[in-house]
């Protein structure tokens, strides 16, 4: 049976964790809000960007040069698959989810016959890929710092990628992040960044067909589509890189929500424990006392 | 005398909504000046100035855009720029230095970046376009 001061240590020592989990929580709630914002700040431009293309997609007849992003290089061999974790751990199942997705998806991939590389972003899922997968791993992003230099490090993202792809070192990319649903929940996805899928945003040109059809271009429009794919590539990645960040500060609020209540409960039972064996031991000396007195 | 909604975008966030009269962009091929129930255009930029007029044709900003598109329709101009600081913000000593830094420096990177510089010192020195 522990004593009473054990029981007293072991319930200040889960008193001060429960108090470094709500402040992470606090933190991850006010990093939250900012990272939430600046994601909405950027859909303008991002949605901008994919009308522009949709509308200019249909006059991609040639498949030569930067072109190539959009049409795809007409072979489906190799793979390039970008996770994207966070740099930080303590947010539940944000960073975990992400590797065992991206491990399923180069596994089943493996499985047809193609081959894959990888290219972590993020602390986590590099060190994860370091472990399992040391030699698929050609290039990797970590410390992003995406509140403050998002848009910077997705243009290094992109670059490498469309070296790599101009190269010839890959025909598809896959990107696998968390969306950001609400401030609860993520949702692990897998998005097709190059070559792009314009499938989706066809439907609204359809729609809007006859608006669009009358533009005039300048220069012409091979010329924007060759300034504009490259862009949207860059564009992509900051917004799932913002997307990520505002997720991981989600997961992050709820984990240290969790944690800082299974305190709560946990002291709440200790306290108990202690009260209990603090009675028992008065009890004792009660009964002691009285059975010494009565032998007198 | 009508406005013509404009919006200026960048990929951090929305720099400038509101109804104006006139907007002069700097178009790949020339600069393109924007009235309400301009024609259907979408274009490329070059680095250069925005300048953004109000109904009476007084200047009432001008940023600089490090390149970019813009489409335009006869209600909505709109310009996606890759990076967008307000003229008056930009450091003539700055850039100064930042240019002669690039100059020294080779490749295709540092090449792009001396044109952008380059335009931002125009931006700042050249006064055509303050009144229309």
């Amino acid at each position: 049976m522990p004593s009473l001061k054990d029981i007293k240590t072991q319930i200040n020592s889960v008193g001060s964790t429960k108090k470094i989990t709500s402040a992470m929580k606090m933190v991850a709630a006010s990093k939250l809000r900012r990272s939430q914002e600046k994601a909405e700040a950027a859909r303008p431009y991002s949605s901008r960007l994919e009308e522009m293309l949709s509308s200019l997609a249909s006059s991609a007849a040639s498949g030569e040069g930067i072109i190539k992003l959009l049409t795809g290089t007409g072979n489906d061999q190799n793979y390039i698959v970008v996770p994207v974790s966070a740099d930080r751990g303590l947010c539940g199942g944000f960073n975990s989810s992400i590797n065992r997705e991206t491990f399923k998806l180069v596994k089943s991939l493996e499985g047809n016959g193609k081959i894959v590389q990888l290219m972590p972003v993020g602390k986590k899922s590099r060190d994860f890929f370091n472990r399992v997968m040391k030699d698929q791993i050609i290039e990797s992003f970590v410390d992003l710092n995406v509140s403050s230099t998002g848009y910077e490090s997705a243009l290094n993202i992109s670059n490498k990628l469309q070296e790599l792809y101009f190269d010839g070192k890959f025909d598809k990319c896959i990107l696998v992040f968390n969306k950001f649903k609400s401030a609860i929940s993520q949702e692990v996805t897998q998005q097709q960044l190059i070559p792009l899928d314009v499938s989706n945003s066809k439907k609204e040109e359809e729609k809007e067909n006859s608006s669009n059809a009358i533009y005039d271009y300048e220069p012409d429009e091979e010329t924007i589509l060759k300034d504009l794919l490259p862009k949207n590539v860059s564009i992509q990645i900051f917004k799932v890189l913002l997307e990520s960040d505002a997720g991981e500060q989600g997961a992050r609020m709820a984990a240290m929500d969790n944690a800082t209540r299974n305190a709560g409960e946990m002291i709440d039972s200790l306290t108990l424990k202690y009260n209990r064996t603090r009675q028992a031991f008065i009890t004792k000396e009660l009964i002691e006392i009285i059975s010494g007195a009565e032998s007198i | 005398m009508a406005t013509i909604s404009f919006d200026l975008v960048s990929p951090e966030n929305l720099v400038f909504n509101d109804e104006v009269g006139t907007i002069i962009v700097p178009g790949k091929d020339g600069d393109l000046g924007i009235l309400p129930g301009h024609s259907k255009v979408m274009s490329s930029l070059r680095p250069g100035r925005v300048m953004v007029y109000s109904e009476d044709k007084n200047l009432i900003k001008s940023f600089f855009v490090s390149g970019g598109f813009a489409e335009i329709n006869p209600e909505k101009c709109i310009v996606l720029a890759e990076s967008v600081v307000e003229v008056n913000a930009l450091e003539k000593v700055s850039i100064e230095k930042e240019i002669q830094e690039l100059e020294n420096k080779e490749g295709k990177e540092s090449e792009e970046k001396l044109l952008v510089a380059k335009a931002k010192l125009e931006a700042i020195n050249v006064n055509y376009y303050d009144k229309i």
